[in-house]
């Protein structure tokens, strides 16, 4: 991560994600707020202290590995003090969270929500409305490919080839963003 | 050749399949092949399992599902680079008939999008029964789930619409559509300052002054209804074309300086490049914290970046709250000295050493823009004049102070320094005084440069305002 583009991208991976965490957990808004950026300062410190080093793998693995840390210390920690003082961050980097338990199950499952999210609103300018139709309506709203296919105006077979179009550039798209791994 | 296709297409094949996934399908066997689908379940199930596993399949119902239609982003470059998203994005506007608009909302007629906020997204509609455009700042969805931030976003719109000023962009209503919060604000041509800067580079002196002057003015209005606008940055100030007025946007974030149950995070995804260290530190902000923002402001005017730059926020702040900045004549060698050190002082550190309010620093800025535009006729503000001296004769009263500068212009005077000019001007100065106008007068009409080769100008500089104060209390 060496420029302020990759930063915004991973905040804007992660923002959401933590936001959803915290209100699942049963923060208020405000708190939620407040939670999310003490994780991505913490996480942030952590960046500008990183030095490429071979044993440490790859950037982007250890940054979710920071970063996952930070959500699960974070959660596990509630929000305690607002401001984000040292001692805070230092908490949020430092402590080893269990990375088995129901929280990091739940930080598994809210992670790769948003990054299909973020796929899908990627590649939806590479596909026509009636492909991007064929795909919503039967893949994910699940709505019947027949019932799908006399709505759209479309054969049942270029209905199930469009979709197919779509769901293989997902794919594409969602591994691009490497999976955790804990 | 194509028999032999169209013969492949009809009957069930494997690498058919394949072939379709890897895009190497005609146009034509394309369609034979979506045609043999249409009869084939077989081919239609050997085709989903080919394209992704199951567990895929799965993921993307239950994600996509509970996703949100409209995703708004934090970036406005995002947006310029893919329009085509608007239409996912959008989904929360009714189908329109106007086949020029996006979609309906609120009855608004909605022809584009101006932008991308912290919180919502600020679309441009026209409004058929007045027939006039409008912005129209609507919460983004993922906050709009919950009561309490719509409540939040009511809040902050009708304490920034109770700010009524030239310099602050009008609210002319609040309201909920569809569950979704918005405000109604005037439709204005224009940039933003940040754009500005992007595109021409650092302003001149007189400009800088100028737009953060009018910001000031604003700003003091906000003050004075309790309000801190806590976000004050080139990209929330408005320029509207050809009119040189400066309105100050996005009370987003601006929230009732007195309500402590509010949330004093605002750094989440942004870059908090314009923020006061006691905001950087989580702490308390006040009406002084806008005013560091000014600065940071007028630093970027000046030199066309902001004061504190790093690749992080975390970076950021740690520069805002424990680095001075980089002296602006170290970037922009040609940026007078006293309006370095009035961004200085707007930069300091502790909230306290800074100006005492957003009205103070209206007041000197549009002083300091009348001497930029009239050097011979306004002098500058008696701070920004140089420097021991002129606080110490301050201090000791006007007569100690005059007869301490009688002294200097007259062993000035004795080198020779005084030229016709002060006999010239001798009759317009103010009879009832005595020596010390005179004096003044001596040192205000400069020498010229040859008689001052054994002497440094800022000396002079210093005695020539220091005089032009004088005159101006003695006349009171």
């Amino acid at each position: 991560m060496n420029d302020g583009d990759a930063w915004d991208e991973f905040a804007a991976i992660y923002t959401p994600v933590i936001l959803r965490l915290a209100r699942i957990k049963g923060l208020q808004d405000a708190d939620a707020d407040d939670l999310a950026q003490q994780v991505l300062l913490a996480v942030s410190r952590a960046v500008e202290k990183w030095e490429p080093d071979a044993s440490r793998g790859r950037f982007r693995t250890w940054l979710q590995t920071v970063a996952n840390n930070a959500i699960l210390n974070a959660l596990t920690r509630g929000v305690r003090d607002r401001a984000a003082a040292n001692e805070t961050i230092d908490a949020l980097l430092q402590q080893r969270p269990d990375r088995n338990g129901p929280d990091s199950d739940l930080l598994r499952t809210e992670y790769r929500r948003e990054v299909f999210s973020r796929a899908a609103l990627q590649i939806r300018c590479e596909f026509s409305d009636d492909t991007w139709n064929s795909f919503w309506l039967t893949a994910v709203d699940g709505v019947d490919v027949e019932v799908a296919a006399v709505q759209l105006g479309r054969t049942r077979g270029s209905v199930y080839a469009s979709r197919s179009r779509v769901m293989k550039r997902l794919k594409e798209k969602v591994e691009e963003y490497a999976d955790e791994k804990s | 050749m194509l028999m032999k296709n169209r013969r492949a297409t009809q009957s069930c094949n494997p690498e058919l399949v394949d072939d379709f996934l890897a895009d190497r399908l005609s146009e034509v066997q394309q369609t034979e092949f979506e045609q043999h689908l249409d009869g084939c379940g077989a081919c239609c199930e050997m085709l989903q399992q080919r394209t992704a596993d199951q567990m895929l399949w799965n993921d993307a119902k239950t994600f996509l599902s509970s996703s949100d239609q409209v995703h708004v982003k934090s970036s406005a470059d995002e947006l310029s680079q893919t329009p085509q998203h608007e239409s996912l994005r959008l989904d929360f506007l009714a189908p329109t008939d106007d086949p020029r608009m996006l979609g309906r909302f609120a009855g608004y007629e909605i022809s584009g999008v101006v932008g991308f906020g912290g919180m919502g997204i600020v679309l441009k509609g026209l409004d058929p029964a007045l027939n006039r455009y409008a912005a129209i700042k609507v919460l983004a969805p993922h906050y709009a789930s919950s009561g309490s931030a719509r409540q939040r976003f009511a809040r902050e719109a009708q304490a920034a619409a109770a700010v009524v000023h030239d310099n602050v962009i009008a609210i002319h209503g609040v309201s909920e559509f569809n569950s979704l919060p918005y405000l109604i604000m005037p439709y204005i041509k224009g940039q933003s300052l940040q754009k500005r800067i992007d595109r021409h580079g650092p302003l001149s002196v007189a400009e800088i002054l100028r737009i953060a002057m009018q910001t000031a003015r604003g700003l003091a209005a906000a003050h004075d209804q309790g309000l801190v606008h806590r976000d004050i940055k080139p990209a929330n100030i408005l320029l509207p074309e050809n009119v040189e007025r400066v309105l100050i946007t996005d009370f987003g974030l601006a929230r009732a300086a007195d309500d402590a149950s509010l949330t004093r995070s605002g750094v989440i995804a942004g870059t908090p490049q314009y923020m006061s260290p006691e905001q950087a530190r989580g702490e308390g902000i006040n009406d002084r914290s806008d005013l560091f923002s000014l600065g940071s402001m007028m630093y970027a005017m000046a030199t066309g970046h902001p004061p504190f730059r790093a690749e992080t926020p975390y970076g950021i702040l740690r520069r805002i709250t424990d680095h001075a900045h980089r002296p602006i004549q170290e970037v922009r060698p040609d940026v007078p000295l006293w309006l370095c050190q009035f961004i200085d002082r707007l930069l300091s550190k502790s909230a306290s050493d800074r100006f005492a309010s957003a009205e103070e620093v209206a007041t000197l800025l549009e002083e300091c823009l009348a001497h930029v535009q009239q050097p011979s006729v306004v002098s500058l503000p008696l701070m920004f004049q140089p420097r021991k001296e002129v606080r110490w004769f301050r201090k000791s009263g006007v007569l100690v102070g005059g007869a301490l500068i009688a002294a200097i212009a007259i062993s000035l005077s004795l080198r020779n320094l005084v030229t016709t000019n002060v006999r010239q001007r001798e009759t317009n100065t103010v009879e009832t005084q005595t020596q010390v106008p005179t004096v003044s007068d001596a040192a205000t009409s400069p020498p010229i440069d040859a008689e001052l080769q054994w002497h440094q100008d800022d000396q002079l500089d210093q005695i020539e305002s220091t005089l032009n104060e004088l005159n101006r209390e003695l006349e009171k």
